[in-house]
């Protein structure tokens, strides 16, 4: 490692133009002759449409068209599609119900796209699009999971019988039963997670161009994968073939989640364009982002925990019921089953699991992974469950902990995962050493004085990032390989181009990329450039979700390295003459070992492409590409402790402190892994104690659609957080990199809503709001006096 | 946004008659509720008469105990203003809780006091330190300014041109903010002064800022948080939305009447 | 949310049902209405303009009086479309009883709203809703009782 390299804190290279409002993002982008879209959107969270009327609308100055579904389902564009496949325990494939990108008979949510207005200004049309009418017939709406799933309940989809999409289970219901029936202890609770907006700071935007003479589409979009958005575009949606469809996604602020899929507004952009002969542009705005944008989480659980009478689990039995929102959006189907139900033995030696879990329509926005997805929520439930079953059998919640570790590894959990690497106890210990654990109870009393309420709480999580082995998700049921591509491009003059699949919307890519390179070749940081999101420069990619860019991504870029390092140090041997294994790359040159011998890495990069003196037989040129498909997911873990002061009079909760001790394998820019430590804290905070997606339970209409209404979390609602880093080298990729996007947004809700019911003594659920802890509290009140 | 005329006046008769020779006209301060609501496209003035220009609806004056502070001071300035926190700090305090700093160096006093949003902070103050609301035709005392949410004694085209107060001997505010918005989700303003003991409440009542007389009852008698606490509040005419129930709301009157009484000293 | 009141009116109980049946009342009390044009004895045509705070809203609808039971009982329904604003609905079950000269009016109301109203304005619709159905009634009573209305 040198002062740019592998490990270094080095400074963000892509903050300057970020911070300096130069970054260039989709609504940026102008092409000539670009006109504006505005989506006419159902004000009914389920409905029948009678009739559209765009003739008033088509009149309106500025105006150059309005279109509806309709006229869409005749040129043959294709429905959204989910593409992981979940068959139900009786065999039979998920229940998939049509979603048309823009609604033809039926609208399903608040927000449903309807119509879309194309005119010369945004403002036009928005005047146009006031006065397409579209004649509803109302019907009933539903809007909770368990209410859809009751007789009776409003049908939102003619393909899915009773709203169910599928009943799911994994692992041994017999053996789980046994262990529950056998058990010295069964700690049973209930357990809800909360719905979730992702709010990316920059919304979603698309801009659709269609080139008549070139017959050739290119969309411009907010895209965590902006080739898995052409692919599906291509195989599933009929816009274009795939080599007729180049899609871009430029500078993006923030994903969490939402932008890995393919919404209805892209592929109409793309359709509109076609249709009207200009370029169209739609950019959403903060309202439509609530109503439209996939949410997150909405899980109701119930769970048996059974322990021996020496407090070892013998025994873990789950059942979920998942909202999916009114329509299945591209990998809805895989966060509340394989990237949930395989976390469920966490950092334990659990002997049999059981997990059943119903998945349903209501008439909400599409429910789809958001930072986490499906991890957060078997964290939750279980780290929950440990503590509550700590509290009933009168232990610590750290020995009971301790005591169901695994300790060996590989270990094989009953419910398909095989964790490779770990030490649970190095992160354990960590925690409640920099947490000061031990004199919590001098500080609770200390509080007591002063009329708060203090609690200490912990959360140990597992999670499986560097998604995933091809085979093995093939064999699960997913539509793609999630492998990932690398193109390494060494210049003439020796600076280098990195071509990745992985894409950048906040992770800082453009740094850490280059650190691994600078690092590898000895070349400064300033002479590498990363180039991602574009399908016309990068051969091809899986994108960024699931913390897979460093575990994946880089994987591939190392590969690639790989292939240019050896072809590198053949040319060097050769100018030289000496031999290839001698060679050894240094400081920005290549040597032979034990000599003077030297090198620059400049002008082996010149020889490559003058070809003057290359090897017999060899190609001119430096440029390499790999693909790389991991043999393993990679499994972070660690501790986190919340310490908080409740202020009974109000409810309040102030995070005293927050302590994560992580094991990330190897890190390669500890500086941003920690950024994006805080930020995966930020928003497992807000999750735990602010935000809620509301509904109004009968009319369906979303009622926490602005900031007024959605509590995000600001600087002041978060301590400065304790960091620390444990490391088990991640064995199953060559950097040992496990993955740190979402940890923080895992572990941090359980530990703090179990240190506010550690202080105020009642079970509570989240976002533990000050309402809802002073409710708490009161309701307690009676019952803590008879006591 | 609809399309929309703009004037700027540079004087309160300019700004009255520009806004009197259009019928869909509207005053213009800070904007920070009337621009993010024209975004929404949920008002559509066919006029927005500038009033950020108007000098002589600028600054604060304090002589002695009078108070003057022009209706188009910005949160910022009176949260800042030494001259105001030597006599009336709590007015200072409960400025610089409002929004956030972008919205406390745009909105102003006579825009939030003419808003009269159920949940605005000014309001409470405005009607415990028993101020004048100063228009350009007449002068109306807060009692009678106040007439429910988003509703005041304001005539059509009537505009606010200063707050006006004695400082009061003792005051202080303290607010239970929303955790979304910010805004009061239950903010209490207490003032003692020649008027007696003031008690307003923001945020909390179901028709917008209202007098807790029972906690003026048990502060006239006794100046001190003890007392609030034996005071009932009922939670019969509190506000029910989604972020508060009426009973925690009552809760929030009797706690913030208490920390602002600790705060006033 | 449910919003429940009452007012005594001091009039017989079959003025008060005649008025709660006489669109020209309807149109004094409801709020911001500014045309109700009967269709049939049950079925009105409405424009009601609302100004709430810095929001001004126009709906077009429909107001319907069903469940007659008279003259004691019926049901007052409202529902409007707002264009950009959104849509609002809501129903008022008002029931007459007779005490002594004067006529007691209790009403049961209930209000939706829709689109950006329901997105933005959550936290006034409550209040909201329960100000303009006392609005409604406390000045239906007083077109009742006022001796110089001259509408009857």
């Amino acid at each position: 490692m040198g002062m740019e390299g592998i490990g270094a804190r080095v400074a963000r290279k892509e903050d300057k133009r970020f911070l300096t409002g130069k970054g260039r993002y989709t609504d940026d982008m102008v092409v000539p002759g670009m006109k504006y879209a505005y989506f006419v959107r159902s004000p009914h969270a389920h409905a029948k449409i009678t009739g559209i009327n765009v003739s008033a609308a088509k009149a309106m100055p500025g105006v150059i068209d309005v279109l509806d579904g309709k006229q869409l389902q005749a040129d043959g564009i294709g429905n959204l599609i989910c593409g992981w496949m979940i068959h139900s325990k009786d065999g039979s494939p998920m229940k998939m119900g049509a979603w048309r990108p823009l609604a033809v008979d039926t609208v399903r949510y608040v927000g449903d796209a309807v119509a879309i207005v194309v005119a010369n200004s945004v403002a036009e049309a928005r005047d146009a699009a006031e006065v397409v009418t579209v004649d509803y017939e109302e019907l009933p709406a539903v809007i909770t999971s368990v209410a859809a799933l009751e007789a009776g309940a409003p049908q939102i989809h003619p393909e899915a019988p009773g709203n169910l999409i599928f009943d799911w289970q994994i692992g041994d219901g017999a053996a789980t039963d046994k262990a529950i029936a056998e058990a010295a202890h069964v700690t049973e609770i209930e357990i809800l997670n909360n719905r979730l907006s992702p709010n990316p700071m920059e919304p979603r935007a698309a801009l659709g161009v269609y080139d008549e003479a070139e017959d050739h589409y290119t969309c411009y979009t907010t895209s965590q994968n902006p080739h898995v958005a052409r692919l599906v575009m291509s195989a599933f949606y009929n816009v274009a073939p795939e080599n007729k469809l180049r899609v871009i996604a430029p500078d993006v602020g923030g994903g969490f989640g939402s932008k890995i899929y393919i919404y209805p507004e892209e592929i109409v952009c793309l359709w509109a364009s076609k249709k009207t002969g200009v370029p169209v542009k739609w950019t959403s705005d903060r309202t439509e982002a609530f109503l439209t944008d996939a949410h997150g989480r909405d899980h109701v659980s119930k769970v048996k925990m059974a322990f021996d009478k020496d407090h070892r689990i013998i025994g873990l039995k789950v059942d979920t019921i998942a909202n999916l929102g009114a329509y299945m959006s591209l990998f809805s189907s895989a966060v509340p089953t394989y990237l949930y139900a395989t976390l469920l033995s966490g950092q334990y030696a659990i002997p049999a699991i059981h997990a059943n879990v119903r998945t349903v329509y209501t008439n909400t926005v599409p429910v789809d992974a958001y930072r986490g997805a499906g991890r957060p929520e078997a964290t939750y439930l279980l780290e929950r469950t440990m503590e509550v079953a700590a509290r009933e059998l009168g232990v610590s919640p750290a020995e009971l902990r301790r005591k169901n570790f695994i300790r060996s590894f590989p270990y094989q959990t009953p419910v398909i995962m095989n964790y490779d690497a770990g030490d649970y106890e190095a992160s354990l210990s960590a925690a409640m050493s920099a947490a000061d654990w031990d004199g919590f109870a001098a500080r609770r009393a200390e509080a007591e004085g002063r009329g708060k309420k203090r609690g200490i709480g912990m959360s140990c999580y597992i999670e499986a990032c560097g998604i995933a082995p091809s085979q093995a998700v093939g064999s699960l049921g997913a539509g793609v390989g999630l492998w990932e591509s690398a193109e390494v491009r060494v210049n003439a003059v020796g600076t280098i181009e990195v071509l990745t699949g992985s894409h950048s919307h906040g992770q800082g890519h453009e740094t850490t990329f280059a650190q691994l390179v600078a690092d590898r070749l000895g070349v400064p940081l300033a002479s590498v450039n990363i180039v991602h999101g574009d399908t016309d420069k990068v051969q091809m990619g899986m994108g960024t979700y699931g913390s897979r860019s460093g575990a994946v991504g880089m994987s591939a870029i190392v590969k690639a390295l790989d292939k240019v390092e050896m072809k590198a140090k053949k040319i060097a041997a050769h100018l030289m003459e000496a031999d290839e294994s001698d060679i050894v790359i240094e400081n920005g040159a290549l040597k032979v070992a034990g000599t003077d011998k030297t090198l620059p890495w400049f002008q082996m990069a010149l020889a490559a492409y003058t070809a003057h003196n290359l090897p017999a037989g060899m190609e001119p040129g430096l440029k390499e590409t790999a693909f790389y498909d991991p043999s393993n997911f990679t499994f972070p873990a660690g501790c986190y402790i919340a310490e908080v002061e409740i202020d009974p009079d109000t409810g309040k909760t102030e995070i005293i402190q927050f302590v994560a001790a992580d094991d990330f394998g190897n890190i390669i820019n500890p500086m941003i892994v920690e950024g994006q430590v805080h930020g995966g804290l930020a928003q497992g905070i807000g999750q735990a104690l602010l935000e809620e997606v509301r509904y109004d339970e009968t009319s369906g209409q979303l009622l926490t659609a602005s900031y007024m209404d959605y509590a995000m979390p600001r600087a002041d609602d978060l301590p400065s957080f304790k960091l620390s880093h444990q490391n088990t080298p991640c064995p199953s990729n060559p950097l040992g990199i496990k993955g740190c996007g979402e940890a923080g947004a895992i572990g941090s809700p359980p530990a703090l809503i179990n240190a506010i019911t550690d202080a105020i003594g009642v079970e509570i659920t989240m976002p533990a709001t000050p309402l809802k802890v002073w409710q708490a509290l009161q309701a307690a009140q009676p019952r803590m006096a008879a006591e | 946004m609809y399309d929309t005329n703009y004037h700027r006046a540079s004087s309160v008769e300019e700004a009255v008659k520009l806004r009197s020779s259009q019928d869909e006209a509207r005053y213009l301060s800070g904007g920070m509720t009337l621009i993010a609501t024209m975004k929404q496209r949920l008002a559509a003035p066919s006029d927005l008469v500038d009033l950020r220009h108007v000098a002589s609806m600028k600054g604060i004056s304090v002589e002695g105990r009078k108070v003057r502070i022009g209706a188009g001071t910005t949160h910022a300035e009176v949260a800042s203003s030494s001259a105001l926190k030597s006599v009336c700090p709590a007015i200072c305090h409960l400025a610089g809780m409002i929004g956030d700093p972008h919205v406390r160096h745009m909105g102003t006093i006579g825009g939030s006091v003419a808003n009269n949003d159920p949940a605005a902070d000014y309001p409470s103050a405005v009607l415990a330190l028993n101020a004048t609301v100063v228009t350009d035709r007449r002068e109306i005392v807060a009692d009678d300014y106040f007439q429910g949410m988003f509703d005041t004694a304001l005539e059509e085209g009537e505009l606010i041109t200063a707050i006006t107060f004695e400082a009061p001997e003792k005051a202080g505010y303290a607010k239970f903010p929303n955790p979304a918005s910010r805004y009061a989700l239950t903010g209490v303003f207490v003032a003692k002064g020649a008027s007696g003991v003031r008690v307003a409440v923001t945020g909390a009542g179901s028709n917008g800022v209202f007098r807790a007389t029972d906690i003026e009852i048990a502060l006239s008698a006794s100046w001190s948080s003890d007392f609030v606490a034996s005071v009932a509040v009922d939670a019969g005419q509190l506000m029910e939305d989604m972020h508060a129930t009426p009973e925690y709301r009552a809760n929030l009157v009797k706690v913030m009447a208490k920390r602002a009484v600790a705060m006033a000293g | 949310m449910e919003i429940s009141g009452e007012e005594r009116i001091a009039a017989p109980r079959d003025i008060v049902w005649a008025a709660l049946n006489n669109p020209d009342i309807l149109r004094q009390c409801i709020p911001g209405c500014q045309t109700l044009e009967q269709k049939s004895p049950t079925e009105l045509a409405a424009t009601v303009k609302l100004k709430i705070g810095p929001v001004s809203a126009s709906f077009n609808g429909e107001v319907t009086l069903s469940d007659i039971n008279a003259p004691e009982s019926y049901r007052i329904s409202g529902e409007g479309k707002g264009g950009i604003a959104g849509f609002a609905k809501g129903h008022a079950d008002v029931v007459l009883e007779e005490d002594g000269v004067d006529t007691i009016l209790r009403y049961k109301a209930d209000a939706q709203v829709g689109g950006k109203l329901a997105q933005l304005g959550s936290r006034l619709i409550g209040s909201t809703s329960q100000k303009l159905a006392q609005q409604f009634f406390a000045d239906f009573n007083a077109v009742l009782t006022t001796p110089a209305e001259t509408s009857l």
